[in-house]
C-alpha cells in the first residue's frame, strides 16, 4: 500500500492506494500517528485509490477515529470505492465514522 | 502523574480468551451464566482468533483468514492454535477456524481458569451437592478486572464515544454469545439496543460467532418436536 501526504490549511491529507491488510496495516497507523503527534486536529483518509481492507486494516481506521476525537479533532474518511463501503456497511464504520463523499467536502 | 482520563486500559489487558470466561461466569456463585447452546464454545474460539488478531498473526475478510505472521507469541495456547491455521493447505473462512476451536472448548476454558486463578482473580472451589456430586466452582477472589471492563464498557454502551478495537471485540463476542444482556440487564441498558447492535457489528469474528450460535438455536428449534399435536 502507498501512503501520499498533502497538507491542506484546514487538515492533512492520507490518501491510501492498494490493499490495507494486516501486513500494510502498521505503517498507516506509524503515520497516524505522527500526523496527531505534529498537532494537527483534522485527518482525511483519502481512501479512493483503496482496492481492499481487511479487519486489521478496520482496525486502524478505528484507533484513528478514536485517537483524534480524544485529542479534540477529527478524522474523516472520503471516497469510499465500491469494496471499501460494502465492508464499512457490514461492520456498522458508516454509522459510526465521519464518512464524506469526497476529499473536498472533508476540508 | 495521575493517568489520563482517556487512557481506555490502565494496564496490560486479560487475553480474550480469560476476559469472556471471567465475565461468563457470575460474579456471587461462580458459576457459569446462562448462554445458548454452544455460546460459550464459540464464544472462546471467536476470543482465541481475536487474541491471535490482536498479537498480529492472523487477518480476516468476510471470505477468508489468513496467517501473517508464524512467530510464535509466547502463549502456548495461541500459539498451538496459530500452527493448527498455518498447517491448513488454503486459507479457509473465519467461520471454518470457529468450528475446529469451538470442539476445543474444555481444553480452552480449562487453561482459562487455571490462568485466572494463577493471576489471584479467581479461587477454585470444590463443593459436594448432596454429598456425592463434585462441582466445582470459581468464585472471585479480585472482582478489580470485572469492575474495570464494566464499567468501560457500561460508558460505551450509555454513551456516544467510539470504542478502541479491544472494547469492539469484546462486545461483539459478548453481545454473540447473549451475556451482554445478562451482565447489563437494568433498564437504562434495554434503551440502548440499538447502540449495542452498532458496537457488536464492529468486529467480523464477533459477527462469525452471532451467526454460529443463531445457526445452530435455528436447527435445534426445527428439529424439537411440537409436543401436544
Amino acid at each position: 500500500m502507498e501512503i501520499t501526504e498533502t497538507q491542506h490549511p484546514s487538515a492533512i491529507v492520507l490518501a491510501l492506494t492498494g490493499r490495507l491488510d494486516g501486513l500494510s496495516s502498521p505503517a498507516l497507523e506509524q503515520r497516524v500517528d505522527a500526523v496527531l503527534a505534529s498537532g494537527a486536529k483534522a485527518l482525511v483518509l483519502d481512501l479512493s485509490g483503496l482496492d481492499y481492507v481487511s479487519s486489521a486494516g478496520l482496525r486502524v481506521f478505528l484507533t484513528a477515529a478514536k485517537k483524534f476525537k480524544t485529542a479534540g479533532g477529527r478524522a474523516s474518511f472520503a471516497a469510499l470505492p465500491a469494496p471499501v463501503r460494502e465492508v464499512f456497511e457490514l461492520s456498522g464504520f458508516l454509522d459510526v465514522l465521519d464518512i464524506r463523499t469526497d476529499v473536498a467536502s472533508a476540508l | 502523574m495521575s493517568t489520563p482520563a482517556s487512557t481506555p486500559h490502565p494496564h496490560a489487558p486479560l487475553p480474550f480468551v480469560e476476559e469472556i470466561l471471567l465475565l461468563a461466569l457470575d460474579d456471587s456463585t461462580g458459576a457459569l451464566r446462562p448462554m445458548p447452546v454452544m455460546g460459550l464454545d464459540y464464544a472462546l474460539a471467536g476470543a482465541l482468533l481475536a487474541d491471535l488478531a490482536l498479537a498480529n498473526r492472523i487477518d480476516t475478510d468476510p471470505e477468508k483468514l489468513v496467517v501473517i505472521d508464524r512467530a510464535p507469541t509466547g502463549d502456548p495456547l495461541l500459539d498451538r492454535a496459530l500452527g493448527t491455521i498455518a498447517s491448513s493447505p488454503a486459507p479457509q473462512s473465519v467461520a471454518h477456524w470457529l468450528g475446529v476451536f469451538a470442539s476445543e472448548r474444555a481444553t480452552l476454558e480449562r487453561a482459562a481458569l487455571e490462568r485466572l486463578v494463577a493471576r489471584g482473580i479467581l479461587a477454585e472451589q470444590e463443593k459436594k451437592f448432596l454429598w456425592v456430586f463434585g462441582v466445582r466452582r470459581y468464585p472471585t477472589v479480585d472482582n478489580q478486572e470485572r469492575v474495570e471492563v464494566r464499567t468501560r464498557l457500561s460508558a460505551l454502551i450509555l454513551g456516544d464515544d467510539l470504542p478502541d478495537p479491544r472494547d469492539a471485540i469484546l462486545i461483539s463476542l459478548l453481545t454473540a454469545s447473549h451475556l451482554l444482556s445478562r451482565i447489563f440487564d437494568e433498564p437504562r441498558y434495554h434503551a440502548r439496543g440499538e447502540r449495542i447492535a452498532t458496537l457488536a457489528r464492529m468486529d467480523l469474528v464477533g459477527r462469525e460467532v452471532a451467526a454460529a450460535i443463531d445457526t445452530l438455536a435455528r436447527v435445534l428449534r426445527s428439529a424439537t418436536p411440537v409436543m401436544g399435536m
